[in-house]
């Protein structure tokens, strides 16, 4: 611990001298007995000051929340020597929210004495998901004259991931293609299955229970029922992170990862493959896999997601081959505010990959345009952002956008439908 | 666990402070009459000032502000002739107090909430010094009082105590320099 000396020393040992040259000049011994304590106390505390032997560890009681969730930080403190004052500062990170509100710091003053245990506890509550070191703690000591003061920092960091809550979504967008394996979406292709798709003459090596005996009887020849089967989808997740548009109420980063994080939940539950790409100046990808260990890496991954400020031009190309596989389709959440993830779908678009565009719109947390000029520029960016739009369409993608009043299961409901439609929008 | 404790502490530690500085500064003008009076309500006025600001916002104004009230009370004593203030125990254990309550207003930090043993150990302290303060200065004024010596021998005591005061100041500059410690 490095110590540190009061300012009070030099004063009360400045003001002690000078009183005592006034008494001696003046030749007034109340001059000396009015200051002599402030000499004495100067030396008492020098005398009595030593530096404290102290053991601290910090530790949080999990490794992994959901936010909204509580965290205990215990500072575990054991002094060696007695300690007059210490005071226990630990560093509440930006995302969580400590005892007293907001404040970035939470900090209490103990007393211990010789051999003296103390654990500390503290509860933060998580209001932001990411990945957060805690255990940032500073410590300082006093003395019992507050002569010097000993301080001192724990770095025994403690790795803790906030998960955003995954909202329940009964409704996804489906694929046009899948993939080979058994799932739970309805192919398009012909083969065993349950749902009906076309009936076709007997041929020999067919089932006897595919044989339609209605159909049978009305053509006059054996026919058999094909059927859709059911397999899995790849998916992939395309985070658009090269800008965050934060307001009041939130940001377009932050309302993109929990809709990415409810995605994957809700993909993975229906056995299908899912990927992630986090593209922006950090650019993060997960091939497409399935089960909970996908479920855990690509939240881990989600987590690590910030905006990474850069001005170099990133393009898919610098992506693995495998991380885009054939037949997936791509669920892009993005503002559409950066080019280059602008740039990114139009790409993906021209590689014929079968995108769905949740564009979610930076407007409302942008904040109110104010004054004409305000007003006008606000419109002009809607309207470009509206033929940005058009323009994905046009290509075939399906683009809406996500505003604040909706949730996402709406947004979802409505990029399907549009799907159905034939890949057109509303608007 | 409990809510932390707002800034009301280094207030009211401020604000107590302040109000010691001004029973010192007010103090002397009772035993002063005419002009110096008038001169010296613009010391006491400047020894407040100063006090309330070392208490209150800004520390480094303590050194400033004990000189002040203690050239004050050197005035007070230079016009009394040669009999000895019996109330010199008293400016200083109010120096004292005036000085350690300021520096606990600059140690309570809002931020920081003291555990209530804390409180209990540095207001016994507190008390305490004060106390011997009171005893200090007293018996500094018995010694002083004593008959031994004739005034060359308390001359010699009073040069020997301000060697000793200069070199522990020297000594405690050297000490107290800021070093890393483990």
């Amino acid at each position: 611990m490095t110590r540190r000396p009061s300012a009070k020393i030099a004063a009360y040992i400045g003001v002690a001298a000078l009183a005592l040259l006034a008494g001696l000049a003046l030749g007034r011994p109340e001059l000396v007995a009015a200051a002599a304590p402030l000499a004495v106390l100067v030396v008492a505390g020098l005398a009595g000051a030593h530096d404290p032997e102290l053991r601290a560890e910090v530790t949080v009681d999990r490794e992994r929340a959901l936010v909204g969730d509580e965290l205990t930080v215990q500072v575990a403190l054991r002094a060696v020597t007695p300690v007059d004052r210490l005071e226990v500062l630990l560093v509440v990170p930006p995302g969580m929210e400590g005892p007293g509100g907001t404040g970035r710091t939470w900090a209490l003053a103990v007393r211990l004495a010789a051999g003296e245990e103390r654990t500390v506890t503290v509860r933060l509550t998580c209001r932001r998901w990411g990945a957060y070191w805690l255990g940032d703690a500073h410590l300082r000591a006093h003395d019992r004259f507050r002569l010097f003061t000993w301080e001192g920092h724990l770095d025994r960091h403690a790795a803790v991931k906030v998960f955003p809550v995954p909202e329940a979504l009964r409704a996804l967008v489906h694929p046009f293609e899948t993939q080979v394996s058994t799932g739970s979406h309805v192919s398009g292709q012909r083969g065993d299955g349950i749902e009906f798709a076309d009936l076709r003459p007997f041929l020999p090596g067919d089932r006897p229970r595919s044989i339609n005996w209605r159909a049978t009887a009305r053509r006059g020849a054996l026919m058999v029922n094909q059927r859709h089967p059911e397999r899995t989808t790849d998916i992939v997740l395309f985070l658009d992170s090269f800008l965050d548009v934060r307001g009041s109420t939130g940001s377009t980063l932050d309302l993109a990862v929990g809709a990415a994080a409810s995605l994957a939940s809700a993909y993975l539950g229906q056995r299908d493959r899912v990927g992630l790409v986090s593209f922006g100046g950090f650019v993060q990808w997960l091939q497409p896999g399935g089960g909970q260990t996908a479920l855990y890496r690509l939240l881990d991954t989600l987590m690590e997601t910030q905006v990474f400020a850069t001005a170099a031009w990133k393009g898919i190309r610098h992506l693995p081959p495998r991380t885009l596989p054939a037949k997936a389709l791509i669920v892009a959440l993005t503002p559409l505010v950066d080019e280059r993830g602008v740039a990114a779908l139009f790409d993906l678009l021209a590689r014929g990959y079968d995108l769905a565009v949740v564009d979610i719109s930076p407007l409302t947390h942008a904040g109110g345009a104010t004054g004409d000029w305000g007003e006008l520029a606000h419109r002009l960016w809607a309207l470009e952002r509206e033929t940005l739009r058009h323009r994905y369409q046009r290509l075939g993608a399906t683009v809406i956008e996500w505003t604040d009043e909706r949730h996402l299961q709406q947004v979802l409901l409505e990029v399907e439908a549009c799907r159905r439609r034939g890949g057109l929008a509303p608007r | 666990m409990p809510a932390p404790r707002r800034a009301r502490a280094p207030l009211a530690c401020g604000l107590a402070a302040t109000a010691v500085a001004a029973g010192l500064a007010l103090a002397p003008l009772a035993a002063v009459s005419g002009p110096l009076r008038e001169a010296l309500a613009w010391l006491a006025g400047l020894g407040l000032l100063l006090a309330a600001g070392a208490a209150l916002r800004l520390p480094s104004l303590l050194a400033p502000a004990l000189s002040v009230l203690l050239a004050e009370y050197a005035v007070v004593l230079v016009r009394r002739g040669d009999r000895i203030d019996a109330a010199a125990p008293l400016v200083g254990a109010g120096l004292l107090l005036y000085a350690e309550l300021a520096s606990w207003a600059r140690e309570a930090r809002p931020q920081v909430r003291d555990d209530r043993p804390v409180l209990e150990a540095r207001a016994v302290v507190l008390a305490a010094t004060t106390m011997a303060a009171l005893g200090l200065g007293a018996v500094i004024l018995l010694a002083a009082d004593l008959p031994a010596g004739g005034s060359l021998t308390r001359l010699a005591i009073g040069v020997v105590a301000t060697i000793c005061t200069l070199t522990l100041v020297t000594l405690v500059a050297r000490r107290t320099s800021t070093r890393a410690r483990g």
